[in-house]
């Protein structure tokens, strides 16, 4: 891994750098991601990012498949955050069959959006302080996880995969007592949360490795096409459920949360607050869930789809969620493009790591809350930024470079 | 949903005089048709106009329109300021796919620029990332096969 | 102002139960209406394979009833779905797109085995036995 330089023969200031590889197997979370860190002494000058550990080809096997076969397929690209993909693609669906769900089912689509946000912020949240070495809170904030899990499991059925997104609706009702339990639930987590939100505030640890590291302004956040918590924390305010206004958002009050510092404790309280915000949509659509069918009869819904296309968005709780469907009639679609948040998020930052300590590299990935499923179901990408021409240390000793 | 095809949008004022058609996408995107050659003069219009925090480059899409032997490219572009997604849409030919790079302009263009070009063959002439067999097994991309073309037969 | 409260929280907690399960001594709470293993109820079953054709992963296969089975008049082709546990992803696609809504749906989430494990015993244990001997016609007897 390192190289030494061999011989000077020149009188140049050669700084000797060493390559570290942060991952594949663990580098923040347990997902395959290579980052090649390039050191000199403790602060990196170079990054890279190879990926492609995880491949899967879903985009040519989405073709293959039925319009509904694909739902299913859409909603497994990300265990995480499974039914904004099912969500955003039933959406795109649904703009092709010129169809409008009842409002009772975009009610519950919301929640069920809101319970994974909760969720996988949680999740990221609990990662970073494992992170930065805060075992402890890890613990516990996962601990706490399981009881949004169980929400996800009353409402859809299963913890994880909710495939709870039909087209023309949802595939479960809430009755009362389902709702009771929810609301026990959303009032044992607030308090929790609230609690490590403080605990982030304030500790010490992690303020030492979270604050004033991995700073992005807002120009870097739009050129790279940043997205989500990443680019809200940077003051950027993009949040694809007010702009695009889908599902229940354009009835149910909530506010896009934006700080203006841009570094890993910012991203970190954009988390905290939007699951604050979170909670309180929740508890607005437990109390203001509207009467009427949400459940449609799978049975009767068109085999066949018309000619038409589609874009749709989604903000999944990484950031912005983007299908594209075409279809040219008959029962399977034409093309469908799936951009992931992450897909953006990790890619492009990868030269932001440049100019930081080494140790940093994992707590601003963690940061970045990266999703390399979402990211890798069709790419691998070798990324070198800035100075394209791989110069070795030996070379330029040699005065070849 | 449909608008008059001749009226020009608002938010597409900056780039009238490039523009060859404009159509809506649903939901409410619209839809500018360009030459392929002027994409990235659209771009950097639009960017003069909004500014560089007013708007910020999304997605890229290509399609193999295997019928029309074209392949299509469309760049999702999401406007801040007016709210408001619009798609530079360009058409090149299928046998010789290539088009100006948007990388100088917006380094958000790199993933899927690198993807259409492993999954579609599309070259992007000023990029110097793209590479072959980015994902497709090596195999595969020898024999110059890409994926997501409908004739591939992968 | 790292007087933050974590230390007592930790030690209440060494007092306290364990938050993880002890499975198997104790059992995983469920909910009962959680997607767990579905078979087809062949009473109702009508043999027109619509699950096998949108079974997403394609775990579900159509066999035949195998003789010494009473099989209800309607299935004509007296044919049966046999899901897969270990394919099947529990979407339950199966069961929303039945026409007779023959998939009797269970809470069941405990699958792992060495064995391959499928929905044949469990459907045909929907079906009575033949008391009489199996005749070649269709529909062998009526209920």
């Amino acid at each position: 891994m390192t190289e030494e330089v061999s011989k000077v023969d020149k009188v140049v200031e050669i700084p000797m750098t060493v390559e570290i590889p942060v991952g594949p197997q663990h580098p923040a979370v347990h997902e395959p991601i290579l980052i090649k860190v390039y050191a000199e002494g403790e602060y990196v000058v170079k990054a890279e990012a190879y990926t492609g550990y995880n491949h899967r080809g879903i985009e040519k096997l989405a073709e293959k498949k039925t319009f509904y076969q694909d739902i299913f397929l859409c909603g497994r690209v990300c265990g995480i955050c499974n039914a904004v993909h099912a969500d955003c693609y039933v959406r795109a669906l649904e703009h092709i069959l010129n169809k409008e769900p009842p409002p009772r089912a975009k009610y519950l689509r919301t929640l069920v959006m809101e319970l994974e946000r909760l969720h996988s912020h949680m999740l990221i949240l609990a990662v970073t302080a494992e992170i930065v070495g805060f075992d402890t809170l890890f613990m516990h904030m996962m601990r706490d996880r399981e009881l949004i899990m169980k929400a996800k499991e009353i409402v859809t059925g299963n913890r994880v995969l909710a495939d709870y997104i039909m087209v023309g609706g949802v595939r479960r009702d809430l009755n009362s007592e389902k709702m009771d339990k929810l609301k026990k639930i959303l009032t044992k987590v607030e308090p929790r949360i609230r609690y490590y939100w403080r605990v982030f505030e304030e500790d010490v640890t992690l303020n030492k490795r979270l604050v004033e590291v991995g700073r992005l302004t807002p120009a870097q956040v739009t050129s790279h096409g940043l997205l989500g918590p990443v680019a809200r924390a940077s003051g950027v305010a993009t949040d694809s459920r007010y702009h695009d206004a889908y599902d229940a958002y354009a009835e149910v009050p909530f506010r896009i949360v934006t700080r203006k510092e841009g570094d890993c404790m910012a991203r970190s309280l954009v988390r905290f607050e939007e699951m604050q915000v979170s909670l309180e949509i929740c508890r607005y659509i437990l109390n203001h869930l509207p009467e009427g069918e949400a459940v449609p009869d799978e049975r009767r819904l068109p085999r066949r789809f018309p000619e038409g296309e589609a874009f749709t968005t989604v903000e999944a709780p990484r950031g912005e969620l983007t299908y594209y469907v075409m279809s040219k009639g008959g029962v399977n679609p034409y093309r469908v493009k799936i951009r992931t948040p992450s897909y953006n998020n990790i890619i492009n930052t990868v030269p932001f790591y440049v100019g930081h300590m080494v140790a940093d590299v994992p707590a601003i990935l963690a940061s970045y809350d990266p999703c390399i499923s979402c990211m890798e179901r069709v790419t691998v990408i070798d990324l070198r930024r800035g100075t394209r021409k791989k110069v070795s240390v030996r070379d330029l000793a040699r005065g070849e470079a | 949903m449909s608008s008059d095809p001749l009226e020009i949008p608002d938010v597409l004022k900056p780039i009238e005089n490039l523009l060859k058609g404009v159509t809506v996408m649903k939901p409410g995107r619209v839809v500018a048709l360009l030459e392929p050659g002027d994409v990235v003069k659209a771009y950097v219009a639009l960017k003069a106009r909004y500014g560089e925090t007013g708007l910020y480059f999304s997605t890229l899409v290509a399609t193999d329109l295997k019928d029309e032997g074209k392949i299509r490219i469309d760049y999702y572009i999401n406007v801040l300021e007016k709210n408001q997604y619009v798609v530079l849409r360009t058409y090149v030919p299928r046998d010789d796919p290539r088009i100006e790079s948007l990388l100088k302009e917006a380094p958000a263009a790199l993933p899927g620029e690198c993807e259409a070009y492993d999954l579609l063959g599309v070259v992007f002439e000023g990029n110097p990332h793209l590479r072959r067999a980015f994902f497709v097994p090596e195999e595969v991309a020898e024999k110059d096969i890409f994926p997501l073309r409908k004739d591939a037969g992968v | 102002m790292a007087k933050i409260p974590l230390l007592k929280e930790v030690v209440k907690l060494i007092f306290s139960k364990p938050a993880t399960i002890q499975y198997p001594r104790e059992e995983t709470p469920v909910e009962p209406d959680a997607r767990g293993r579905q078979y087809a109820d062949l009473s109702k079953c009508v043999g027109c394979s619509l699950c096998m054709i949108e079974c997403p992963p394609k775990a579900i296969r159509m066999e035949k009833i195998p003789e010494g089975y009473e099989v209800p008049k309607r299935n004509a082709r007296k044919i049966y779905p046999v899901v897969d546990y270990f394919k099947c992803i529990y979407c339950y696609r199966c069961v929303t797109v039945c026409p007779t809504k023959a998939y009797v749906v269970t809470n069941e989430y405990r699958l792992a085995s060495d064995a391959p494990v499928n929905s044949r015993e469990l459907s045909l244990s929907t079906l009575k036995k033949a008391s009489q001997e199996p005749s070649q016609g269709e529909g062998v007897s009526k209920q």
